[in-house]
């Protein structure tokens, strides 16, 4: 999920510490040892109710923690298994920081069924690769899935969850769109979604309901409302453009969504492979046109000063009435309602042709839950994600987080800020952002920003083109 | 013309206190007494750091070398492919860019730095009222973290600065110049010679403070004013603290990181990448490989440079 963007370089930074500390054994194949138990539960953020300050005692912990990396080479796989008694310790990494709390709700509730089983929660999601990198990820996962998810499917981190009972509860349209990024083996299901967010834009209704403006569902329309606005000294559309992410994931994903097939667009430049150039059918030049001057139009609509906003800045703004229509997911609609409370939101996929029936919503699965390959502890990990996945568990949490619940006969969704999407999603017109089929390597949002700040078309396209090639030479080889 | 410095070179408080103490001997007096017994002790000292140094930074470094010649993402199956990265960064245009911003972005703050700092420190120097306080206030930067001196410009740049430009009717200021992919790059020199000039400064002071007061008495009697005093007597004598100070902080921005991610994250566009970023983002975006070859070319030309640093130093007579 997008937000994840605005995260990696804190997290990050912690990556790098840790990996520095412990040099990777060179995994001929991705396999985990029992050994280096010494390290486990001091590799990650430590679960939920340690303090996060830097205490005396957490000191002490990184301190242990550099002395365990110094025996844990020469030790090798001499240390025993985790038991503790009967009670196997389960790590539970989750994407969502905000949403601890739910989950140490579900937590307990699974203790008390399940007292032979202790589940830790980590939301520290930076430290899975280095967990990968030392042999020692979580057991459980949840990920929202894009091209770098993809390429741990591929890689083989995940098992097969296909033979558990629940798979088969999951809507097949929902779980296809997790399939489309790749299956190990070709043919396994290395993850169960969870929550599928749905994006549009979210919009005041009572500016709209002041000024006698419907949602729009042409391109013409929507264009038309904005003057409307704009007439009447509103601003049409809040800008945060300082945070890049926010152009990807808002114009760049739902004018691109809209005008193109973005699947069978990435499917064959995929194919394609590295032999794409910029004259070639597949290119980003030969196809993005159409897309550039739409995204233009909808940056024209922003209020000035629009590069100097960031994110939060947006959310405060947004929630005061400052503006009519937001470029954002669901993610945004707390945020906005913690900033005011009276504010009445609701969400319309964006129309980006003039034919209704195009319109279609931004999804993607922002949870799904996976299970690392070489867990020691399997048994107790598909009870969980067997927990996990029950109706109850998982239509709750969507219902309480503004997002869709992707099994099988789920409720309709009630709340007005997102039911502007549900026939989208039910009818399965939708489509996952183009932003997110790039590889990570590909600063694609600052190429996006430059686009938008200096309206070069032709460059913006021509640096996509390139950048998609050397990525696929380099991880072609 | 000044012949040693004293102290431990990476470590400014280091060279500043032992610069105060024994401006000229630091020599370990054990090798000019008895060179054949060396006391067990030095050992200990050198032994276990020594240690330390090679299991943390030398071995990964080997590592990342090693990995370079793969195509390992850093996780998952990885195999040999040669120096295929290394060929693939020499076509990479983005890659290039970065290293040109970085080249240009400290060289411009080194310069910008030393001027400054050897500006704070003649003044610091002088006998004007409140020294003491306004020295305190002048090394504040020093102690806060650059992440969070990049924090709080960011919003400065952003939100404080435009609203006064416009108030004034100062047009050029109006939007925030970290969304000038053309002047973003001045603000990062603006902060970063913010945070770097006190640790320059203090160590021009412990040079002023090293020369004799007896020569510029002498320069008195003979008539040289202030300017010709400075420019013959006080810049020859302290010339080795300025090589310190150009060599040390050439070094440190040619790393620069938090700042940049602090202000600009890179942006507006591509315009203020520096190589020590797109390194990092080798770790997150699975270009592990990739990025660790950026890594050893980056690692070699720096080390090149030190090496013409270090042969030009010595051609001046001065020893580090």
């Amino acid at each position: 999920m997008q937000r994840s963007n605005r995260e990696t370089r804190p997290h990050a930074l912690s990556a790098v510490a840790s990996t520095a500390r412990l040099p990777p054994r060179f995994p001929q194949r991705y396999t985990r040892h029992n050994g280096p138990r010494a390290v486990k539960g001091w590799s990650t953020a430590g679960p939920t109710s340690a303090s996060r300050t830097l205490s005396r005692r957490s000191l002490l912990r990184m301190a242990s923690l550099a002395g365990a990396a110094a025996v844990v080479p020469v030790t090798g796989c001499a240390a025993g298994p985790t038991e503790q008694g009967a009670v196997t310790t389960l790590r539970f990494m989750q994407n969502k920081p905000e949403v601890v709390g739910y989950f140490n709700q579900v937590i307990r509730d699974f203790e008390a069924l399940n007292p032979d089983i202790h589940v830790i929660q980590d939301f520290n999601e930076g430290n899975f690769v280095p967990g990968l990198v030392r042999n020692d990820p979580p057991d459980v996962v949840t990920r929202g899935f894009a091209q770098a998810t993809g390429d741990f499917v591929r890689k083989g981190i995940f098992a097969d969850l296909s033979e558990l009972p629940e798979a088969s509860t999951v809507d097949p349209q929902i779980q296809d769109l997790v399939n489309s990024w790749g299956q190990y083996n070709g043919h396994e299901i290395s993850a169960l979604p969870f929550s599928l967010a749905a994006a549009g834009v979210i919009y005041n209704r009572d500016i709209f309901d002041a000024h006698g403006v419907a949602v729009p569902t042409t391109w013409d329309a929507f264009t038309a409302a904005c003057e409307t606005f704009r007439a009447a000294g509103i601003t049409p559309i809040y800008g945060t453009f300082k945070d890049p992410w926010t152009l990807a994931q808002g114009m760049f994903d739902y004018v691109s969504g809209g005008v193109l097939d973005t699947a069978e667009f990435f499917g064959s430049l995929n194919a394609k492979g590295a032999d794409v150039s910029a004259a070639a059918a597949e290119s980003f030049t030969s196809n993005f046109r159409p897309v550039l001057p739409r995204m233009l139009q909808l940056a024209s609509f922003s209020q000035n000063g629009a590069s100097s906003k960031n994110y939060s800045d947006g959310n405060a703004a947004f929630a005061k009435g400052q503006a009519a229509m937001y470029l954002q997911g669901p993610w945004a609609l707390s945020p906005l309602v913690a900033a005011n409370k009276e504010v009445r939101l609701g969400t319309f996929p964006l129309p980006a042709t003039n034919n209704p029936a195009d319109t279609k919503a931004r999804v993607n699965v922002d949870m799904a839950l996976s299970i690392t390959r070489n867990t020691p502890n399997m048994a107790a990990a598909r009870r969980f994600v067997a927990y996990l996945m029950e109706p109850a568990v998982v239509n709750a949490y969507n219902e309480k987080h503004a997002a869709f619940s992707p099994l099988k006969g789920a409720p309709p969704v009630t709340n007005p800020q997102i039911t502007g999407l549900a026939e989208s999603v039910s009818n399965a017109r939708f489509y996952q952002g183009a932003a997110t089929y790039f590889p990570p390597s590909v600063p694609l949002h600052n190429y996006i920003q430059s686009f938008v700040y200096s309206r070069n078309g032709d460059q913006f396209l021509a640096a996509l083109d390139d950048e998609w090639r050397r990525v696929a030479e380099r991880t072609a080889v | 013309m000044p012949t040693t410095i004293p102290g431990d070179p990476m470590t400014t408080s280091a060279a500043v206190a032992s610069a105060r103490a024994v401006p000229a001997a630091t020599t370990t007096s054990a090798v000019t007494r008895a060179p054949r017994r060396i006391d067990p002790t030095y050992y200990w000292m050198v032994v276990p750091v020594l240690a330390l140094f090679a299991f943390f930074i030398t071995l990964p470094a080997l590592v990342g070398v090693f990995f370079s010649l793969t195509n390992y993402a850093g996780y998952g199956d990885w195999k040999f492919i040669g120096f295929a990265n290394y060929v693939n960064i020499f076509k990479d245009p983005a890659i290039l860019q970065s290293y040109i911003f970085t080249f240009v972005f400290a060289l411009t703050a080194t310069v910008v730095v030393n001027v400054v700092a050897l500006a704070i420190a003649l003044g610091l120097n002088a006998k004007i009222k409140w020294r003491t306080g306004i020295r305190t206030v002048f090394f504040i930067p020093m102690v806060l973290s650059a992440l969070v001196v990049s924090f709080v410009f960011n919003y400065l740049f952003s939100n404080t600065l435009p609203v006064l430009a416009e108030r004034l009717g100062f047009t050029p200021l109006a939007t925030s110049i970290l969304a000038n992919e053309n002047l973003a790059w001045l603000a990062i020199v603006l902060v970063t010679v913010w945070q770097a000039a006190p640790g320059a400064t203090i160590i021009y002071l412990a040079g002023l403070q090293s020369v004799p007061a007896e020569v510029y008495e002498a320069a008195d009697l003979d008539g040289a004013g202030n300017f010709r005093q400075l420019l013959s007597l006080t810049l020859p004598l302290i010339l080795g603290y300025l090589v310190i100070n150009v060599i040390l902080g050439f070094k440190g921005f040619l790393g620069t990181y938090e700042i940049i991610v602090g202000l600009t994250g890179g942006g507006p566009g591509m315009a203020t990448q520096s190589v020590a970023m797109r390194i990092f983002s080798g770790f997150t975006g699975g270009d592990y490989s990739y990025q660790m070859a950026n890594a050893v070319i980056y690692f070699l030309i720096t080390l090149l440079i030190s090496i013409i640093q270090l042969r030009l130093i010595q051609r001046r007579g001065v020893a580090l």
